[in-house]
């Protein structure tokens, strides 16, 4: 039994920033070798991106780049050289899986597009992906995650009413659009297995995110009736938001709560030892239907607890809750550290620090952080020696020409 | 049609909205996958909005997206007969997901452990809020609530005003995408040694991962974020990231750099053309500009901040969503609309790759129109889905064609209140 899910799997690894690298490094955390294909000459994005080690950027001290980018080997290559195109493309033969994530010319100005890799392995599988897909007129967008996410319609929907904005954090999008893409590679993966046959993937990352929007898209195309943001009221819960605890060491706290029916009221309450004669709060449709004053209510027998104590009486009664968590909370968290979520991973030139661990725990082939992300170029001598078996001096000579760079 | 990619494998899909897209994504690689349901249906059939406003399950709008491409059977897990048919089902079947409460399955002998005796072969996949051992694994559970203790919520909002959740609950969403990723990375030794596993799905860490950066600045950077609305940033260094225009709001990324620092110059040119701005702006070299997001500006750079944002809102404020996104493609300028569900519906790049998919509800009448396919897949393509089944519209395909079931034992089974 292998001791990884995909141990012999082999991918190289042409993608940067969010999308390409996170879904890789699914596969990367399960035992499949991935090498990383950068270059000085232009450096993922994230490798400058922060927070650095020390709060000093530095190409090998990202932390951002690091947490993509685990269990993965790395080596760099200008590919605006034909030298190092032809380099890359002798590695196309070891690899089951391509992954590239550049604007759509790129892979195809080097000559590096799946027609042409193919050549080289006729059952490959690889995948594109970039923000609107191969093909149409706005195919050569240029954007991250954060535009996508506005594009793509969740700023819209995050706010306290029409006209109100208030946009998650981030590249929302680029952790909505791996998960598709790894599901389709691992099934194209079981797909060549069973029938020989490789093929191209072409993932838009703004069609990815449309899949998490569905019922409203499909609701408006039906009705017309747009999605607006609502705060957080809703049509199942109330209460139903963040309520003010009791603040701490200065620091405003917050708890969500959420009732759906009548005996989470009434357990709710009983858990304040309070009671309500409103009759606005009488039924779950009243409380619905009233759902700005009972949020105001709720604050009102929120406000002097901690937030923590109050989740662990809540919960025990039967009420859906838990703190408003923060950043510094999340690396703290009961249930995280139950799961063990965290790791430390030891970096080269960072050394030791949290790492967010996977989402899923596997019975039988667990996957791993297996080790901290390459710094650049960390893999050349394994890779172009081992490999490709270049000579010391071949290699010395292809640094000086900055083809290896 | 689906795609043909997973043809042939199929999957019991046991989840509410705490993992329904998993079975969808399966079913829209070619995968069976067959809803196990109460007789009534399940919690996801009463899910609000619904199309038309009518409550009714044919009209709900989450069953109606996230059950498309999958049969539906019924069965009573309380009574014996309904959890020995969903065996009988396990038996043939390779996955299964689910996500109720953690131990009811196995409460009632359908947990992992006696199931894999039955079909050593069975990936099965539990969606979990907070995991299986710490002290939240019992807990009562709504989006919201992991929304909140992922992270997110607390980066959601005003100053001033609560944390938010999305309009549109996503937790469930993330989790249901990660089932499927783990279940066919569990699917690949499989296919070598012929052994199945069972999967925890921990809710709370997938929405921690969508963080970013943001969960690694308290241990390097030695500060967090907290929600401030449409800037970005921490107090010292905010920058403007959502300016309203004419019609809405556009995002836009103003900062320096070899990535940024053209797109800054290219929006800035674009303004002068238009008479706003100042000749600073022009001259200043944006692309050796960098002063982090998360690292104290120097007062200069924040005049100049100041400056820029402020002939931004001014300049915005001239021409729709819809006039500045056109703009800022043909410039390469890092902007996008706030686009609402309608800005979607008509993206010209979206009609063009014919993304759009109709899909006939003979159920109400009338035919939806869907997003297309998650990815297109060369050599088997992802075609149009087919509607959402009705509750136990399968019964009879699955339990007589599948289990071999006589329509008499059915018709009992019916009577007893099993199916």
């Amino acid at each position: 039994m292998s001791r990884f899910a995909l141990e012999g799997v082999h991918i190289l690894d042409f993608a940067w920033v969010g999308v390409g690298p996170i879904t890789t490094k699914y596969f990367a955390d399960n035992g499949a070798d991935v090498i990383r294909v950068e270059s000085a000459a232009r450096p993922d994005v994230l490798r400058i991106g922060p927070p650095w080690k020390d709060a000093m950027p530095g190409i090998n001290r990202s932390q951002f780049f690091a947490s993509y980018n685990t269990s993965k080997k790395g080596i760099t290559l200008d590919l605006s050289k034909p030298k190092a195109r032809d380099l890359a493309k002798r590695l196309v033969p070891w690899a089951d899986i391509i992954v590239e994530s550049f604007t759509p010319k790129a892979m195809r100005n080097w000559g590096l597009d799946y027609e042409k890799l193919r050549e080289l392995r006729p059952d490959l599988i690889m995948l594109s992906t970039c923000m609107q897909g191969q093909t149409g007129p706005n195919a050569l967008y240029p954007g991250f995650g954060q535009l996508m996410a506005a594009l793509s319609g969740f700023y819209y929907i995050s706010g306290y009413g029409p006209g109100s904005c208030a946009p998650p954090y981030g590249a929302y999008t680029d952790f909505i659009a791996p998960r598709f893409s790894a599901f389709a590679l691992l099934a194209a993966l079981d797909y060549r297995r069973r029938t020989g046959m490789g093929q191209y993937i072409d993932m838009s990352q703004y069609e990815a995110a449309m899949q998490n929007l569905a019922p409203a898209l499909i609701d408006y195309h039906a009705t017309g009736r747009v999605l607006e943001p609502r705060g957080n009221a809703s049509a199942r819960y109330a209460p139903h938001g963040a309520y003010r605890c009791a603040d701490e060491d200065g620091n405003e706290r917050w708890i969500a709560i959420a009732v759906a029916n009548d005996e989470q009221w009434r357990v709710m309450l009983a858990a304040f030892s309070s009671d309500s004669t409103d009759p606005r709060f009488k039924t779950a449709a009243a409380r619905v239907e009233n759902a700005a004053a009972v949020d105001q209510f709720v604050n009102t027998l929120t406000r002097t607890h901690n937030a923590q104590d109050l989740t662990a009486k809540l919960q025990a009664a039967g009420v859906a809750a838990y703190p408003v968590e923060n950043c510094v909370d999340i690396h703290h968290d009961d249930n995280l550290e139950a799961f063990g979520f965290w790791h430390w991973l030891e970096h080269k030139e960072m050394g030791a620090a949290p790492y967010e661990g996977l989402e899923h725990r596997m019975s039988r082939t667990p996957g791993t952080l297996r080790s901290a992300a390459p710094i650049l170029g960390q893999d050349n001598d394994e890779v172009f020696r081992g490999m490709l078996s270049l000579s010391a001096d071949e290699i010395e000579q292809l640094k000086k020409e900055n083809v290896i760079f | 049609m689906p795609s043909e990619l997973l043809k042939g494998f199929r999957v019991l899909d046991l989840t509410d909205e705490k993992g329904a897209l998993c079975g969808k994504m399966f079913a829209d690689l070619g995968a069976e996958v067959i809803k196990v349901e109460p007789p009534g249906g399940c919690s996801t059939r009463r899910i609000p909005p619904y199309l038309e406003d009518k409550a009714d399950p044919d009209h709900c709008l989450y069953s109606i997206a996230y059950h498309a491409g999958k049969k539906s059977v019924t069965a009573n897990l309380a009574t014996d007969d309904g959890r020995a048919l969903v065996g009988d089902l396990v038996a043939k079947s390779d996955f299964l997901v689910e996500s109720h409460q953690l131990g009811y399955l196995d409460s009632i002998g359908l947990g992992y452990d006696t199931l894999a005796k039955r079909n050593p072969r069975l990936i099965y996949a539990s969606i979990t809020p907070f995991g299986d051992t710490g002290p939240g694994k019992d807990y009562n559970w709504a989006d919201i609530i992991t929304w909140a203790a992922g992270g997110m919520m607390y980066m959601m909002g005003d100053e001033g005003k609560p944390p938010i959740q999305m309009s549109l609950p996503q937790a469930g969403l993330h989790a249901g995408g990660e089932a499927a990723v783990a279940m066919m990375l569990a699917h690949y030794p499989r296919q070598i040694d012929g052994l199945g596993q069972r999967i925890v799905v921990n809710m709370q860490a997938c929405i921690v991962w969508t963080l970013m950066n943001e969960q690694a600045m308290p241990f390097l950077h030695g500060n967090h974020l907290s929600r401030t609305g449409i800037f970005v940033g921490s107090a010292d260094a905010r920058r403007k990231m959502v300016y309203e225009c004419k019609d809405g709001h556009i995002s836009i990324l103003i900062a320096g750099g070899t990535t940024f620092g053209n797109s800054t110059k290219a929006l800035i040119e674009w303004m002068r053309e238009n008479g706003f701005g100042s000749d600073w702006m022009r001259t200043k070299d944006w692309v050796s500009w960098i002063p982090g997001v998360f690292m104290k500006l120097t007062d200069q750079d924040r005049k100049e901040i100041d400056d820029l944002e402020t002939t931004i809102e001014h300049f915005l404020l001239t021409m729709t969503k819809h006039e500045i996104y056109t703009q800022g493609l043909k410039r390469r300028i890092f902007l996008a609309p706030v686009a609402d569900v309608a800005d979607v519906a008509s993206d010209e790049q979206l009609n063009a790759r014919d993304f759009w998919t109709a899909v006939p509800h003979d159920t109400i009448g009338r035919t939806l129109t869907f997003p297309g396919p998650f990815a297109k897949l060369s050599a088997t393509p992802i075609g149009s889905t087919t509607r959402a089944p009705r509750v136990g519209e399968h019964n009879d395909e699955i339990y007589r064609g599948l289990l071999g079931l006589t329509p008499d034992r059915l018709n009992k089974l019916r009577a007893a209140g099993s199916i």
